[in-house]
């Protein structure tokens, strides 16, 4: 099983489109905005904006990552038979899925921690120990929601319906999370959607690490319920997929 | 020892019955054709052999236990008719991972060269041809050392050149004691590598035995004279004949074997025997008229 996790992580860091959409874009989209708007304080917390942009990119990214290193490479497994060709090996079904939340997992990684230090080298962004741990454990650990949603995707739809929906999700849920532009800027509708998402759930408790808060029971639970529910419907969806009638 | 034995198997999707009460042994070491027309039932054959389909009435066993229990023991090594490889892999890696998930696989360099990739090794999946892509299928069949190899319809993609390097290949793997069962709908290619062969035909057995019994138990065989204006009462009565045809004073008679009716003609009538002929069925023949009755 390490090896296929190995196989899996090598495949996927050799994929360009994936590397430019999941780790290039968070990474240039935090220089460009902390260029624009780094140095704004938030009145309420007391946050500089390079802090609150290094949250920000970096939960896109791994959001991006979760969904895109899931769903379209395990539709298109199912799809071309490489699926077929692991079953018919002594390989037990249940390590193809397992494999693959780590590997996903691993692969928010580079994101994650390259927006970080993109902060800490071009904006001079400092925080306490402690605060770094949290915010990097818990924007990693809550991507178990997303991950679980691209396999979902993955295993329900076929490829070529698996990549624009694995997109819109991605975006739906970095722009109704408030990833993009504050929440507090959307109509009373769209905040309404956007407080049930978990990846509202899911920035605001990288925002309250940062802010030195400690993140409310109610976001972590949104969270986890969204990983509990999501983790079902993959597990469902990939039993389903895998079938033998 | 069976390899393989199904006991009146079937499996119906819905109302369609695709393999229909199927029973064969085949015995380890042997190297069988399934050799029947498209929708004769041979793929869901070996799908049914993988665990990948569930037969509907009916038991499979494959080295005396369940199919999944034979392929978690990494006994089956399979080429499916569709599979890609991943892209983003080369041949080496893809190969070597196949091959570390069986509890005795061969060594990867002795896997790259029975399927001819040893100058491949380094390329991506999404550099190679159809038919190298094909050579990397069979190289991943055979890379964790299965006692059982299945190949559905192995040669589909390749050229007349491949195709000879592949049987080439896949006799070297039989001739190691392994069981081999290959899908084809190729006569020539069921002839002269397998060495039994089994027609099948709306997911029945047609006919079972070597490519020469199954010539030899059709009448496809003809023997033809210039008959000119005898009577040819009493052809049809003689050894070995199915039929009689009459044209333009030629008679051709259909038989099963034409030593005998050949010996019959001469020695049981009187006729004037002149311009004789003696038309050989060949695989093809037989397969038609097989596949035709059912």
């Amino acid at each position: 099983m390490r090896h296929y996790l190995k196989i899996e992580l090598l495949r996927m860091l050799r994929n360009k489109r994936y590397i430019i959409f999941v780790i290039a874009f968070p990474v240039l989209f935090y220089l460009l905005y902390s260029n624009l708007w780094g140095s704004e304080v938030d009145q309420a917390t007391g946050v500089k904006g390079s802090v609150t942009l290094m949250v920000s990119m970096g939960a896109y990214g791994a959001l991006a990552a979760s969904i895109m290193s899931s769903a379209v490479p395990w539709s298109q497994e199912r799809q071309s038979g490489w699926l077929r060709q692991l079953q018919i090996t002594p390989l037990p079904g249940w390590t193809i899925i397992v494999t693959k939340l780590i590997a996903s997992m691993v692969l928010v990684l580079p994101a994650l921690l390259l927006v970080a230090l993109a902060a800490v080298l071009t904006q001079h962004v400092s925080l306490p120990a402690g605060e770094w741990v949290g915010l990097i454990a818990a924007l990693w650990i809550g991507t178990i929601p997303f991950i679980a949603l691209g396999l979902a995707i993955g295993s329900v739809l076929p490829p070529d319906t698996a990549q624009p929906v694995a997109v819109i999700g991605m975006f739906g849920l970095a722009l109704l999370g408030g990833l993009w532009f504050p929440e507090s800027l959307m109509p009373e509708t769209m905040k309404s959607i956007a407080h049930v998402l978990p990846s509202y759930d899911y920035a605001n408790i990288g925002w309250q690490i940062v802010a030195g808060e400690t993140p409310q029971a109610s976001m972590i639970l949104g969270v986890a319920a969204w990983a509990v529910g999501l983790g079902a419907l993959a597990l469902l969806a990939y039993r389903r997929a895998t079938v033998r009638a | 020892m069976n390899a393989i034995a199904f006991n009146g198997v079937t499996k119906k999707y819905g109302d369609v019955v695709a393999v229909d009460g199927l029973s064969l042994d085949i015995p380890a070491g042997s190297t069988v054709a399934l050799l029947g027309p498209n929708g004769a039932g041979k793929s869901t054959s070996i799908n049914m052999l993988l665990g990948l389909l569930r037969p509907t009435s009916g038991e499979i066993t494959v080295f005396g236990s369940s199919p999944d229990e034979a392929v978690a023991r990494g006994d089956i090594g399979a080429m499916l008719q569709e599979g890609a490889l991943i892209p983003e892999l080369t041949v080496r890696e893809s190969v070597d991972f196949i091959r570390r998930l069986y509890p005795n696989p061969l060594p990867l360099d002795d896997v790259l060269r029975m399927a001819d990739l040893t100058d491949l090794a380094g390329r991506r999946a999404d550099k190679l041809s159809g038919g190298q892509t094909q050579r990397v299928r069979f190289a991943l069949a055979v890379a964790g050392g299965p006692k059982l190899l299945l190949l559905d319809e192995p040669t589909a993609a390749m050229d007349v050149e491949s195709r000879r390097a592949f049987w080439g290949n896949m006799r070297s793997y039989a001739a190691q004691g392994r069981t081999i069962v290959f899908a084809t709908h190729y006569l020539e290619e069921a002839d002269e590598n397998s060495d039994r062969v089994v027609v099948v035909a709306k997911g029945r057995v047609v006919a079972d035995g070597t490519a020469a019994e199954i010539k030899a138990g059709v009448a496809g065989h003809a023997v033809s004279f210039r008959l000119g204006d005898q009577p040819a009462a009493g052809l049809d009565a003689l050894a070995g004949v199915s039929a009689v045809e009459i044209q333009a004073g030629r008679v051709t008679v259909k038989t099963s074997d034409p030593d005998a009716t050949v010996e019959a003609l001469y020695r049981k009538t009187t006729l004037d025997i002149r311009d004789l002929q003696i038309h050989g069925a060949d695989l093809e023949d037989a397969f038609l008229a097989l596949t035709k009755e059912s």
